[in-house]
């Protein structure tokens, strides 16, 4: 399954579960990345890492280890 | 303070998400005039103020650091959030105002709805509906009140509209409360944690849903994308409400472009960081010769007795030795402020994050060590921002390797020491080299910490940088002004007394037991009077016994006890290594002339008796390699204390950077000596 980190840049994927292992998980979800919304990789910072999604109107920006927690449909 | 904070008044506490407009509210509230105490025994800050006398409304307003969720995450969040239900200063709140970002409603209802669930009595101040209407959006308060069980007010934060009306709800709540009782909120329970998140999130979603009104052409287009997504989605689709600022994503396109992003982070910072000296220089000036003239004067009212001394080298001097880096730190703050308003510092923390993470650094590390250049102590209290409390103990750990703004008049002295004033741009040069090598071994260091973390540093933590890119925005430049002033204070009021007890402690050591010897007077002016009296008093002085103590460690580095006396008088400040030179080698203080008198005079010096000279191209080498890295600064030490929570770092930092700047001195010395360099 896909997850949020292999998201080429500018291409949109819809959030299908969060991996609860991860340690940062439930502030992943707290912030808003929850199953079925719409996530945008908008950005990549300069050593690819980390990297910024759209979500809920807003543009977070988080480690890509932690947005392979994110798994999309 | 006890006075105004104990009275039996009510308690509001003011709670939000980041960029939720809080700090903002909390202006208004307040009239920008609060005070900034600390939590009991942590690093959590809290302000505190009544609210403004023209609200007519006599209530402590608390503001609590930013959160998102009633679930901590780290240490330090436990303890805010903890203090919210009480506060072991202030007690229970009354009430909590929340500020809410109409255009995040979905994210930000999630702590109104947790703090609700605790019971708490709740006030929602509805911010940014401006930008929401621009997307051309409408949103029924009174249906988003009656959803939630609570009062919903919308403040406008530019112009202050709003206002009013919430602390008339204040009022309303408060009075409701005194008749049906206050009640004890109930400690947040977090068991249910990811189910429980997500059937938070799909009921703040039914409520966004509703209480937020579609823009009046939802074409068909939007339906056949609703459609398409209703299988998958646990709620409805609301176009529209969710883009972004177009602004700000064109501005991002430069500002996080892979090359021209990294460059133009460089540049923001070198600008930041030489405006630190350039603009604050000419201030720094007059302030130092303000205190200079002030303790001329002080002798010559006082006369050159041991009480006027005291006042003029002890008191005033002291006091300047603080107040010399205030205008540093105004504009470090005012720059730092400004880029933070704007919503830059949010992008630097991003684009730095990932070869900071590396040493063992998180992006947000990347702030407090640009402060570092300015000041260790603000830079050491901005480490509150790093969640993650290894990282943050390591950013401690190596920001006074960061050459601080005390070190300049040292490094200056000693370069103009070494290269003559026709060849200033080679002292530059080097004076940039010292700065280089300040960031490369602080780095290293904090490599090397990194691989041994586990021996020097206690904690572990998961790893973490999760951090909101906020829309971009024109910056208030009073709030950044207000705020800029509030650091300030804190950097007096921690630094200042410790300075200023040092200065004073340093002036006792260098004035007694000898403060009036006697000496031949024969054919003297009045002033040579007073310079071989001063000369005679110090060679008799503790501070002089102190060095005499100090001659078999400062030998193998080829300097002797004057250095060494140097050396601890500049423990108070560093560029007290400067005044306390000047003060041993009997330079009058004749202000245009200072440097070039001093340096005249270590010139003539020699070790002992021996006529070997004392300062050599060798030895003011093997200065500056020791002011790069020995931690010679008590405030630093104290604040590192406080920060951590205990004596164990402040003392590893001491022992560990004062043995590298010792080595590292031998060898600087010697190995010159050896090349043939005296």
């Amino acid at each position: 399954m896909k997850t949020a980190a292999e998201l080429k840049y500018g291409e949109i994927g819809i959030i299908g579960d969060i991996d609860a292992s991860h340690p940062s998980s439930r502030r992943i979800l707290e912030v808003g990345f929850t199953p079925g919304q719409e996530i945008q990789l908008v950005n990549i910072s300069a050593f690819n890492d980390p990297l910024a999604f759209s979500i809920r109107g807003t543009v977070i920006a988080i480690r890509k280890n932690e947005a392979a927690c994110i798994k999309l449909i | 303070m006890k006075t105004l904070l104990l009275e039996d008044i009510p308690l509001i506490t003011l709670v939000g998400p980041p960029n939720s407009g809080k700090t903002t509210l909390f202006n208004y509230l307040s009239g920008k005039n609060y005070k900034t105490v600390n939590y009991p025994g942590a690093t959590v800050e809290y302000s505190i103020s009544k609210i403004q006398r023209k609200f007519n409304f006599n209530a402590n307003i608390l503001d609590s650091p930013g959160i998102i969720s009633l679930i901590p995450n780290s240490p330090d969040e436990k303890v805010s959030i903890d203090s919210l239900y009480s506060h072991p200063q202030f007690g229970v709140p009354d009430l909590i105002v929340v500020t809410v970002d109409s255009s995040q409603l979905s994210r930000h209802l999630l702590i109104v709805r947790q703090l609700l669930q605790s019971q708490f009595n709740v006030i929602i101040a509805l911010t940014m509906t401006d930008i929401l209407y621009r997307k051309g959006f409408g949103i029924d308060i009174n249906l988003l009140s009656e959803r939630l069980g609570c009062d919903v007010v919308v403040i406008d934060g530019r112009t202050g509209n709003g206002i009013e009306l919430l602390i008339g709800a204040i009022e309303n709540n408060i009075e409701n409360i005194k008749i049906i009782g206050k009640k004890n909120p109930v400690i947040f329970n977090s068991s249910l944690d990811v189910k429980y998140l997500l059937s938070s999130f799909r009921e703040i979603e039914a409520i966004e849903k509703e209480a937020i009104s579609r823009p009046m052409k939802a074409g068909d287009k939007i339906n056949i994308k609703k459609a398409n997504k209703q299988l998958h989605i646990l709620n409805e689709y609301i176009p529209g409400t969710n883009q972004l600022d177009q602004p700000t994503i064109k501005i991002d396109k430069i500002l996080l472009h892979k090359v021209w992003g990294l460059v133009i982070f460089f540049l923001i910072m070198a600008f930041t960081f030489t405006s630190i000296f350039w603009l604050a220089q000419p201030v720094m000036n007059l302030v130092d010769s303000a205190f200079g003239f002030l303790s001329y004067e002080a002798i010559n009212i006082l006369g050159n007795t041991w009480y006027g001394n005291f006042v003029a080298n002890g008191i005033i001097s002291g006091t300047g030795a603080v107040l010399v880096f205030v205008p540093q730190i105004l504009i470090l703050f005012l720059i730092l402020g400004l880029l933070e308003d704007t919503g830059y510092l949010a992008r630097g923390a991003m684009l730095i994050d990932k070869p900071l993470s590396k040493i063992g650094l998180n992006g947000r590390s990347f702030v407090p060590m640009l402060s570092g250049f300015a000041c260790a102590i603000p830079a050491i209290l901005s480490t509150r921002t790093i969640p993650n409390k290894r990282e943050r103990l390591l950013t401690i750990f190596i920001i006074p390797l960061m050459s601080c703004s005390a070190r300049l008049p040292v490094y200056a002295l000693l370069l103009a020491f070494l290269f003559p004033a026709s060849k200033a741009w080679i002292a530059g040069l080097v004076l940039a080299g010292i700065y280089v090598l300040s960031i490369l071994s602080s780095v290293t260091i904090a490599g090397i910490i990194n691989k041994f973390k586990n021996k020097i540093i206690n904690a572990e933590d998961n790893s973490s940088f999760i951090l909101e890119l906020p829309a971009y925005r024109k910056p208030k430049f009073s709030m950044v002004l207000t705020n800029s002033y509030h650091s300030a204070k804190i950097y007096f009021k921690k630094a200042g007394p410790i300075i200023l007890i040092l200065s004073g402690v340093i002036w006792l050591l260098t004035y007694f037991p000898d403060f009036n010897p006697k000496v031949d007077t024969h054919n003297l002016t009045k002033d040579q009077i007073t310079e071989v009296q001063s000369s005679v008093r110090l060679q008799n002085s503790y501070a002089s016994e102190l060095g005499k103590f100090m001659q078999p460690v400062m030998s193998p580095i080829g300097m002797d006890w004057r250095v060494g006396v140097s050396l601890i008088a500049a423990f108070a400040a560093r560029e007290v290594f400067v005044s306390s030179l000047a003060m041993i080698f009997k330079v009058t203080d004749d202000n245009s002339t200072l440097q070039s008198s001093m340096i005249k005079e270590m010139r003539k010096a020699t070790v002992g008796d021996t006529g070997q000279k004392l300062f050599t191209p060798a030895t003011i080498a093997g200065l500056i390699m020791f002011f790069i890295f020995a931690l010679q600064c008590v405030s630093t030490l104290a604040v590192s204390r406080k920060e951590t929570g205990s004596w164990r770092m402040p003392a590893i930092q001491f022992f560990m950077f004062t043995s590298i700047a010792y080595i590292l001195t031998f060898i600087t010395v010697n190995g010159l000596r050896i090349l043939g360099i005296p």
